[in-house]
């Protein structure tokens, strides 16, 4: 019997290829992250301050994640340049 | 609403402890913070069932990956049924898809963990039963 598809994504792995794109795949995740700190952080979680905060907080730590891949790419780049 | 005595209390914590672990965010629910075992119901399901899309069911490898499936089983205790079905090896797993699925279903179990501790020390202080009710009335 042939597999349903959507089940089918499920058994094998996307194409995701070493490249530099490969890390946008990062901001999902720091998307997430966001999101359960400030659901669990919150005193009272109104739905516009929830937002606004979770907003801050993945602009912060996406700028802080690229600022450290930067710097090590200038790290690696004079190491070994 | 009558206190509850010290072994009620008890009872109550880890049967929210558990129930946080079973489903993200049951155990908010439980104590009363519906929005917010929403918000981590969705977050936790989609963070984890998309590292199994990327990376194939096979990132869930109790053999060869322990310490990554400590992780991922903190997302619930579910992820060790799939986990029976993955022990053969039969489910392709390879390259940069299987980094990003086993980074993706390990954060979920980590970030599901945080929700646990939340949820029971929650439950401790008997906070949801005021700002739940809160929280409704601002909706």
């Amino acid at each position: 019997m042939p597999e349903p598809s959507l089940l089918a994504g499920f058994i094998a792995p996307l194409e995701v290829h070493t490249n530099p794109q490969s890390l946008l795949w990062m901001f999902p995740l720091l998307l997430s992250i966001a999101i359960i700190y400030k659901a669990t952080k919150l005193r009272v979680l109104f739905w516009k301050r929830f937002i606004r905060e979770v907003v801050v907080l993945f602009i912060t730590i996406s700028l802080f994640m690229i600022a450290v891949g930067v710097g090590l790419n200038v790290l690696v780049w004079y190491l070994t340049g | 609403m009558k206190p509850r005595s010290p072994t009620e209390n008890a009872f109550f914590m880890v049967t929210v402890g558990l129930l946080a672990w079973a489903i993200p965010g049951a155990g908010h629910f439980l104590i009363g913070e519906r929005r917010r075992a929403i918000i981590i119901f969705v977050t936790i399901a989609l963070t984890f069932a998309t590292g199994l899309y990327v990376g194939s069911i096979g990132v869930i490898d109790p053999v060869n990956a322990r310490p990554w499936y400590i992780a991922q089983i903190m997302a619930s205790p579910l992820v060790g049924v799939l986990a029976n079905v993955t022990r053969s090896g039969q489910y392709a797993v390879y390259g940069r898809a299987a980094d990003v699925g086993q980074i993706y279903t390990s954060i979920a179990g980590m970030l599901n963990l945080l929700c646990i501790l939340s949820a029971v020390y929650m439950a401790y202080q008997g906070r949801g039963e005021v700002i739940g009710t809160e929280e409704d009335e601002h909706a």
